[in-house]
C-alpha cells in the first residue's frame, strides 16, 4: 500500500513505511517535546524528497518563527514559499474552519495554486476555545479533519499536553477516536536525565511498531532511535528497571 | 516700537515658515509613489502595524477580533483602521458566514507598494521621514 514517508529516521519503520495517504495523524506532546519539529520535517520531506509541495496553518505562532526554526535545521522555508512549494498561513480555528467548509474558500484556493499533498495543523488544541461542550467540540473538529481529507491532504495535527511527565489529565480523548493515526511524544526520566520517548498508540488500517522509541531532536531534525529496553513504566514518565520490578514483585516478599 | 515689534513677528512667521518649508521638503524627498501611500493610505501608525502585519502574513484571513491579538492591539484600536485599509483598497473585507474578515487585497499594484514600502521601511532615514508625515498628517 501506498504511504506517505515522513523522513523521520526510526518513525518511518515504526508505520510499516510512513502515514496512509489523505489520512489525519495526530502528535500529542508536552511543551518542547518536538511536535512542530516533528511536522514540519513531515512537510519538509514531503516538499525536497516527494515532490510533495505542502501547507501550515497556524493557530500561534507567526510565519517568521516557522523561518527561523526550519533555518536551524538547514531547511529553508522562505525559499520554498517563493518558489511556491510552502504556504504558511496564520489563521484561527474558527475562521478556517468557515473558509473550508465554503466553497473556493481562501485555503482550497492556496491548496489549488501550490497543488498541496500534506498540511501541518499547529496545534489542534486551539479549536477547544470554540467550544466547551465535548460533543459539539468533536463534531467541529471531525468537520474540519474531513474538509481537509477531501482536499486531498495528508494532515499532521498537533496536539499540547497539560503534564510534563507522566500521563496528562483532563485532555479529551474525543480527538483519538477522530484520527487515524496518534502518536504520544513523552519526557521520561532515567538516572536523573530527561530523554524523550515517542509512541505510535493507533494506526488505523495498518499494522505498526508498538514499542517504545526513544527520540532526539538532532541538527537535522528528528531521529528516533533504539527502543528503551529493560525497563517498563515508560510513559508514565519516571521508568524502572525491569529487574528492580522483579526484585520488588518477588524477591523481598 | 508696535511698528517694529510686528515686523519682527512678521520676520520670525516667515522663517519659521521657510524652515518648515525646507523641512517638508527634505521630508517629501522620496519616492512619490511610497510618499502618495504614505499620505493616503498609511497614515497613521496603527495602519502602519496593520500593513506590516498582513505583508508578513499575505495569506491571513481573519476577524478583526483575532487581527487585533495578532498586531497586540485592541479591537477598538485597530476597527476603524481596518475599515479605512479596505476603503482604501489595500485590504479586502469579506463575509465567511457571519464573520466579516480581512484580507490583503489581490491588485499586484497594490502589493508591489506595500512591498516597496515595507522595504524602505528598513532604512532609518525613511522611517524617520514617514513619522514626520504621519504626525503631520495627523495634526491636520
Amino acid at each position: 500500500m501506498e504511504r506517505v514517508k515522513t523522513g523521520i529516521p526510526g518513525l518511518d519503520e515504526m508505520l510499516q513505511g510512513g502515514f496512509l495517504p489523505q489520512t489525519a495523524n495526530l502528535i500529542e506532546g508536552a511543551p518542547g517535546t518536538g511536535k512542530t519539529t516533528l511536522g514540519m520535517q513531515f512537510i519538509y520531506h514531503g516538499i525536497v524528497a516527494c515532490g510533495e509541495p505542502g501547507l501550515i496553518l497556524t493557530f500561534e505562532e507567526f510565519p517568521q518563527q516557522y523561518y527561523n526554526d526550519a533555518t536551524n535545521f538547514g531547511w529553508d522555508f522562505r525559499q520554498m514559499e517563493r518558489e511556491g512549494k510552502l504556504r504558511i498561513v496564520m489563521t484561527s480555528p474558527e475562521v478556517s474552519k468557515a473558509d473550508l467548509e465554503a466553497v473556493g474558500g481562501r485555503i482550497e484556493g492556496l491548496i489549488q495554486e501550490t497543488r498541496a499533498k500534506r498540511v501541518l495543523v499547529d496545534s489542534i488544541s486551539h479549536f477547544e476555545r470554540l467550544s466547551e461542550e465535548p460533543t459539539q467540540l468533536r463534531s467541529i473538529i471531525h468537520s474540519f479533519v474531513n474538509a481537509l481529507k477531501r482536499e486531498g491532504l495528508t494532515t499532521v495535527l498537533t496536539r499540547e499536553s497539560i503534564a510534563l511527565l507522566g500521563d496528562s489529565e483532563g485532555t479529551d480523548d474525543a480527538l483519538a477516536f477522530l484520527v487515524d493515526t496518534y502518536i504520544l511524544l513523552r519526557y521520561v526520566e532515567i538516572e536523573s536525565a530527561i530523554r524523550k520517548a515517542l509512541l505510535v498508540l493507533k494506526m488505523r488500517g495498518s499494522n505498526h511498531d508498538r514499542g517504545i522509541r526513544q527520540f532526539e531532536i538532532t541538527s537535522r531534525g528528528i531521529d528516533v532511535r533504539a527502543p528503551f529496553e529493560g525497563r517498563e513504566g515508560i510513559m508514565s514518565g519516571s521508568p524502572r528497571r525491569m529487574v528492580d520490578s522483579f526484585v520488588q514483585a518477588f524477591v523481598r516478599r | 516700537m508696535e511698528e517694529v515689534e510686528l515686523r519682527r513677528i512678521f520676520m520670525e512667521e516667515k522663517m519659521n515658515e521657510k524652515e518648515l518649508d525646507l523641512t517638508g521638503r527634505l521630508m517629501a524627498d522620496m519616492d512619490p509613489g511610497l510618499l502618495d501611500f504614505l499620505q493616503t493610505k498609511v497614515n497613521s501608525f496603527v495602519k502602519w502595524d496593520l500593513v506590516r502585519f498582513f505583508h508578513d502574513n499575505p495569506h491571513t484571513t481573519d476577524t478583526a477580533d483575532n487581527i487585533a491579538r495578532y498586531a497586540g492591539r485592541s479591537i477598538d484600536t485597530i476597527r476603524t483602521e481596518l475599515a479605512d485599509l479596505t476603503r482604501d483598497g489595500v485590504l479586502e473585507e469579506n463575509q465567511l458566514g457571519e464573520m466579516t474578515v480581512y484580507s490583503l487585497a489581490p491588485d499586484p499594484h497594490t502589493r508591489n507598494l506595500l512591498e516597496q514600502f515595507v522595504r524602505a521601511s528598513d532604512d532609518r532615514q525613511f522611517r524617520v521621514k514617514a513619522i514626520y508625515h504621519i504626525i503631520r498628517g495627523t495634526r491636520q
